[in-house]
């Protein structure tokens, strides 16, 4: 099929970019959205233009590298997916597709679709994570966890980092991304020995870092690739407030 | 070729293997503690293996640098690991142990690993899943709340700890955030989106490497006291495999030119349930966790060329191959032996799908015995992301697999230490080749790469800090200008061609000329016709190919040219081992080396070593080093599952 | 000593909190309003809306719950314009293509909006009835007959209880996940309250001025 690709070009950071139209022929149902974009690239290599940048890794959904929206949808009209496993199936031959990059004052652009998330890094970095040194860990089957404690630590734990939930957001929040972490850790007993202090440090970095604030659109969770719940969210707004009010952290 | 070359020293200690890691860790020279933050370890790639090392040695102490090709650590290819990791805990009673994680770990392997590694393994395995539970990884649990464990790849017990269907995920997301709390602390500097390009030796040890920053194309020189390779697998030397697309060879190549040699680059698994190529703009193949083959089966039609619909098929005219073949172990076979009899039915004519390049997956009998809610329960995320990519739905026909490249056994050639034949250089988890001989058994992969890094390293780089008089260096030495000097020079030559065919051209044609040859079954004038085709690819690659751009800039056609020229380069290297290994083992099947009934023939008596390569310069054919192998414990058998 | 409260006051978290509960604490007031309001239905000639009135006129802390009805709302309405313009500076580049993955409803969205016409309508509320308090006490139901004779004042209601239920749908839900209370049994029941109650608490706020000028629409 043949396709009309309105596509953000951005040469770097500080360059003005804008939308380019592209028509690209011969594409096939069974090819990703990434394939896609290869064979977009093949071509205007052969061209001599510049190919379109954009970020990629594992293209089987979980490293979290890819990420674009598409005709206003983040990683496509398809709900728990990332760009990489969007087929081409969902378009129709003569279809206009739209694609910029995820848009967020934290995320600059690098190039065209590339965006700098490495303000999830910093947020992670604030207290995503147990201080336990290697080698100081007691016998795993020392702490029983209940199943479905477990399995809900996993639903949170599962984000890819992709930054979605950012792009999606329509005030540019990072609250799903910072929660899955704070849930994550906070629905586990090795988690609750430093979860006041985490969730301060990791609300004030997110903050630090110019998201916008959560006003429970939950478009979110929505194109949340993993599917993340919504309620991550509601745990960290409860573990803050209990981290505020309640404990002895941050006086 | 030179089989003249002095034989290795593997370092590995001796006498009763219980207690040579024990003795190995006292024998070893220490630093003090107030010493540590004097030393500097660079640290090249942040999964498994890279991110749980830079979290191990900055919290004791030491002062960390660690680079990586992606935009975040968090995003290395570890995090594509569905299975899980094996660990000797005995958490079900059922009779596993050290011993015997060891013993399968050896024989699985194909008897071409190193023993000493194998136990140490094993015996630190248990460490790994109390380290990761502390730091939150949600592992599966039984509804008492403790930890479960499932059998996995056809082992005997059930020693596979698993987080659903993404463990490695969790995994490495536990290195990960123990990696962002050194971060915090100052103790790791990170640096994302480098692309090492370089290792820099100063009086014969490794002190340095050279990166490319890949945002603005600079080159940027790392200086320290012992360099740390943690840079994965090179299964993308055919182009389409299942490793993500930034995984190359490129770190331990460039190493490999400056003086470590590569072992066993020939040993390849292709695993046996991926999704099938759909065409020629298939840029990457998809896995399926082999759990499939505990309730699928697997069948081909009796009639070659059979274009019925799967329905029209009757059962008497369905080959279950692999029950004919080996009734004992049926769908269960190891990777490398259920991957080579789908081919064989495939080059026979009785594949199915376009190309008859794929073998049926069947979970009828499944479902009708078990109900399609118990089946849906099991694998629903894998008939899920099945139908997403093919469109077809499992529960209703057949799913159609074909075998893919998966993992490299191969890599750069460590001693016990992990320690390359440059000294100072270390070589951890996928990137080196110790400790899954011919074959990785599944689960095995985390594994390794979490012991490399959690509880080996710490120890072995003491051996070399506390032990080698290092003099301090500098970024501003003649031996950083050099390096640099090189690797500009070899970017330029890319940027510089201006030729008409693209960079994926290249390594799509590369690709094929591996898998045709260097595949699942290999013989001798196969691998000669590669030998020669990949020369003149490589030589046309120089020739023509085209890089649009500049160094200056984010840019990524220039990244893939540098990659794709040192796959040009190693799949010689790889190819020649293929060739010397006359024998069948494992992965590596030498048609010329099988069974009357097809199966792999090893042979013991001529190739029971670690081949071991050394590049001699771009124009000289790399040398052969052996490491013989001796099996004290574990006693040579030839594999069998009839 | 007390950077503990400024930062919570600041973060994102902590302003959101506090907008939820404000919210929350003027949901009651309205509770309470429309309690009131609902004796002019008790009787014809509103006598019992008087009596209502008066009651509430002689209570001695009335001036101190003005007062403090007075700053929930200036505290709300601050948060939300501080929260707003940051929210848009949060995306500097807007999309240039449109969509969801249907999550976001027009109340959510407009909430900002809806908040605003919510103001308007007040002051105009206030207006009516506040500003002329010595008018209004002499004779409480007759200002209310009176207010609602004129068309458009009733239009103003009208959409401004409109706004309302519009804020309302939203909101009750909103708070309840801001303040952290979000739990599978009892979470789709809150939500579906909460859109009731905003629904209900709209049409009943905006009964009065529809039902008052129907009702004597003919004698002027």
């Amino acid at each position: 099929m043949k396709l009309n690709l309105r596509i953000w070009r951005q040469k770097d950071a500080a360059a003005e970019g804008a939308i380019e139209t592209f028509e690209l022929d011969g594409v096939s149902p069974d090819m990703s959205f990434l394939e896609m974009l290869d064979i977009l690239n093949e071509k205007l290599v052969g061209e001599g233009t510049d190919p379109v940048a954009f970020d990629h890794d594992c293209r089987e959904g979980v490293c979290g590298s890819c990420g674009a929206v598409v005709n206003g949808q983040v990683h496509g009209p398809d709900t728990e997916t990332t760009l990489c496993q969007l087929h081409m199936r969902r378009f129709r031959d003569g279809d206009t597709v739209q694609i910029e990059p995820w848009r967020s004052r934290a995320f600059p652009v690098i190039r065209d679709l590339v965006v700098d998330r490495t303000a999830f890094d910093r947020i992670q970095q604030a207290g995503g994570y147990v201080s336990v040194d290697t080698g100081s860990a007691p016998d795993a089957n020392i702490l029983p966890v209940p199943k479905p404690d477990a399995e809900r630590a996993f639903d949170y734990a599962e984000c890819i980092g992709c930054g979605g939930c950012v792009a999606a957001c329509p005030n540019g929040a990072a609250m799903l991304f910072t929660a899955a972490k704070v849930a994550h850790l906070a629905t586990l007993p090795q988690g609750k020995v430093e979860r006041d202090a985490r969730v301060l440090a990791m609300v004030t970095q997110m903050d630090e870092e110019g998201f916008g604030a959560c006003t429970n659109h939950y478009e979110c969770t929505a194109a949340c690739p993993k599917g993340v719940p919504i309620d991550a969210i509601a745990t960290m707004n409860r573990e803050y407030l209990r981290a505020t009010f309640l404990s002895k952290e941050g006086v | 070729m030179s089989t003249q070359n002095p034989i290795l020293d593997s370092k590995c200690p001796t006498g009763d293997i219980e207690t040579r890691w024990d003795r190995h860790r006292f024998d070893m020279k220490q630093v003090n503690p107030a010493n540590k933050r004097k030393f500097h370890i660079i640290i090249v790639g942040t999964g498994l293996a890279g991110g749980s090392a830079a979290a191990t040695l900055a919290e004791l102490g030491y002062k960390v640098t660690s680079l990586c090709i992606q935009d975040s650590p968090r995003r290395a290819h570890s995090i594509a690991a569905q299975g899980g990791i094996n660990a000797a805990k005995n958490y079900p009673n059922d009779g596993d142990s050290i011993y015997r994680l060891f013993y399968d770990t050896v024989k699985g392997g194909d008897f071409r690993a190193r023993e000493s590694n194998v136990y140490r393994l094993a015996q630190v395995s248990n460490n790994i899943i109390d380290q990761a539970t502390a730091q939150g990884v949600p592992f599966a649990r039984e509804y008492g709340g403790h930890l479960d464990n499932r059998s996995f790849g056809g082992a005997q017990v059930s020693r596979t700890f698993y987080a659903r269907g993404a463990t490695g995920q969790q995994l490495l997301l536990g290195a990960y955030a123990a990696m962002s709390r050194q971060i915090q602390l100052g103790k790791i500097d990170m640096r994302p989106r480098r692309e090492m390009l370089d290792v820099v030796k100063v009086d014969g040890v490794a002190r340095g490497v050279i990166c490319r920053n890949m945002v603005t194309g600079e080159y940027e020189r790392y200086a320290g006291d012992a360099v740390l390779l943690c840079t994965g697998g090179y299964g993308n030397v055919f182009y389409l495999s299942t490793n993500a697309k930034a995984s190359n060879v490129t770190a331990s190549w460039r190493a490999h030119k400056r003086g470590a040699y590569f072992a066993n680059p020939c040993y390849t698994q292709i695993h046996p349930t991926c999704i099938p190529v759909s065409g020629d703009h298939q840029s990457k193949l998809t896995l399926m966790s082999e759990s499939l083959r505990n309730d699928g089966r697997v069948w081909v039609p009796k009639k070659a060329g059979d274009s019925r619909a799967i329905n029209d098929i009757p059962e008497e005219e369905r080959d279950y191959y692999l029950e004919r073949r080996y009734p004992a172990f049926g769908n269960l076979v190891p990777r490398d032996v259920a991957s080579r009899a789908s081919k064989e039915r495939c080059d026979a004519g009785f594949g199915v799908g376009p190309g008859g390049k794929s073998v049926y997956l069947d979970f009828a009998e499944a479902i009708q015995r078990d109900g399609e809610d118990t089946v849906r329960a099991k694998y629903g995320n894998l008939f899920h992301m099945y139908e997403k990519i093919t469109d077809e739905n499992p529960y209703e026909r057949p799913m159609r697999i074909y075998p893919a490249v998966h993992y490299t056994m191969g890599g750069l050639w460590v001693d016990y230490n992990l320690e390359s034949t440059v000294p100072g250089l270390f070589v951890l988890g996928e990137a080196n080749f110790s400790d899954h001989g011919a074959n990785r058994l599944g689960a095995s992969a985390l594994m390794q790469g979490l012991s490399d890094g959690y509880f080996v390293i710490p120890y072995t780089v003491c051996g070399h800090l506390a032990g080698r008089n290092l003099q301090p260096v500098s970024t501003s030495d003649e031996a950083f200008a050099e390096a640099e000097a090189s690797v500009r020079e070899r970017t330029d030559a890319l940027l510089a061609v201006n030729g008409s065919r693209t960079v994926d051209s290249f390594h799509r044609e590369l690709g094929l000329t591996m898998w045709d040859h260097c595949g699942m079954a290999r013989n001798k004038d196969g691998l000669q016709q590669a030998i020669d085709k990949i020369g003149s690819l490589r030589e046309e690659f120089w020739n023509d190919v085209r890089v649009l751009g500049s160094n200056e800039e984010f840019n990524q056609s220039l990244e893939k040219a540098g990659r794709v020229a040192d796959f040009l380069e190693f799949a010689e290297t790889f190819a020649m081992d293929a060739l010397d290994r006359s024998e069948s083992c494992g992965g590596h099947f030498r048609e010329e080396s099988q069974t009357e009934e097809g199966e792999a023939l090893r042979d013991d008596d001529n190739y029971c070593y670690a081949a071991a390569w050394e590049y001699q310069g771009p124009d000289g054919k790399a040398a052969l080093h052996k490491e013989d192998l001796n099996f004290e414990y574990v006693k040579l058998a030839q594999r069998s599952y009839k | 000593m007390l950077r503990w409260i400024d930062r919570f006051a600041n973060s994102s978290i902590g302003r959101k909190a506090l907008m939820a509960v404000t919210g929350l604490l003027l949901i009651g007031f309205l509770l309470a309003h429309v309690a009131g309001n609902l004796t002019l239905y008790a009787d014809q000639d509103g006598s019992a809306f008087n009596a209502y009135v008066e009651s509430i006129s002689a209570l001695p802390i009335l001036p101190l719950a003005e007062a403090g009805l007075a700053l929930l709302f200036l505290v709300h309405i601050y948060l939300a314009v501080r929260t707003t313009l940051e929210n848009r500076k949060a995306r500097p580049v807007a999309y240039q293509a449109t969509g969801t993955h249907g999550q976001k409803t027009l109340a959510s969205t407009g909430m900002f909006v809806s908040g605003v016409v919510i103001l308007g309508f007040l002051i105009k509320h206030l207006l009516d009835f506040r500003l002329r308090k010595a008018e209004f006490d002499e004779a409480p139901h007759e200002s209310i007959v009176e207010a609602f004779q004129h068309m458009p004042t009733v239009a103003i209601y009208v959409v401004g209880c409109t706004a309302l239920g519009f804020h309302l749908f939203h909101a009750i839900q909103s708070a309840a996940q801001t303040l952290g209370f979000n739990h599978p049994k009892y979470t789709p029941a809150i939500l579906w309250f909460g859109r009731i109650f905003g629904i209900v608490l709209a049409l009943l706020f905006a009964s009065f001025p529809l039902v008052y000028m129907v009702k004597n629409g003919g004698t002027h």
